[in-house]
């Protein structure tokens, strides 16, 4: 009897866990494009009035959050300094590339982002600016979309956890 | 058999009608379908072996 009470008790509090997680989970990419938003925003200032260099304000931007969408800039600014003969836009999508497993963004994201790095480094200040622009119109949308389904299925993840638990337990009794 | 077996149905049923509200609430609406319809697989595997008891009772009344 007791057994089955600990048994029961582990299983309910596995699958209450992996309810959380989930739910947490979904969660991060709307943050993350928040993130990238603001990141990109700051590149923008970086280029337009500090006029520094696309290296410099990689190194300068990828200090600022603690999160895994910086990696895509400091990964870019460190291939663009150790790899001769490679221009930004495909360090850019080189670091993309390899960091976007890491992140919750999902395809559409990443076409976003990539098409974002295809421009980089392509055209004069004005056209910079208007490329940055664009992108953080098109992240702002993905946000939208990303916080709509996360409100969805937070609570959904939850529930569904633990009920779940709960008929594991229920029919192994 | 006994009355243990009818609390666990219940509780199944119980489950089960949570968890197609939580599912249709966020829009899954197959998926709700399919844990009505895994709710109501694992019940029948819980009572067939009472239901062919049934039939043997009704057999060996009409003593075939």
């Amino acid at each position: 009897m007791l057994l089955k009470l600990i048994g029961s008790l582990l299983i309910m509090a596995a699958s209450s866990f992996l309810g959380v997680y989930f739910s947490k989970e979904c969660a991060r990419r709307p943050r993350e494009l928040r993130e990238l938003q603001r990141l990109l925003q700051m590149f923008e200032n970086e280029i337009s009035f500090l006029s520094s260099t696309v290296t410099e304000a990689f190194i300068k931007l990828s200090g600022y959050y603690e999160s895994n969408i910086r990696l895509f800039f400091s990964q870019a600014a460190e291939i663009l300094m150790h790899k001769n003969g490679i221009n930004a836009s495909e360090a850019w999508e080189m670091a993309v590339k390899e960091n976007i497993k890491k992140t919750a963004l999902k395809k559409e994201d990443e076409a976003i982002v990539l098409s974002f790095g295809k421009m980089l480094g392509a055209s004069d200040l004005e056209g910079q600016i208007s490329n940055i622009r664009l992108t953080l119109t098109q992240l702002k949308m993905q946000e939208e979309k990303a916080e709509e389904e996360k409100e969805k299925n937070k609570t959904m993840y939850m529930n569904l956890g633990v009920l779940g638990g709960l008929a594991i337990v229920i029919i192994l009794i | 058999m006994g009355i243990d077996l009818i609390f666990r149905i219940a509780a199944i049923g119980i489950l089960v009608s949570v968890l197609n509200a939580v599912l249709n609430k966020s829009g899954r609406e197959e998926q709700a379908m399919m844990t009505t319809l895994a709710g109501l697989i694992v019940v029948l595997l819980m009572i067939v072996k009472e239901i062919a008891g049934l039939f043997d009772t009704v057999k060996t009344i009409f003593n075939f």
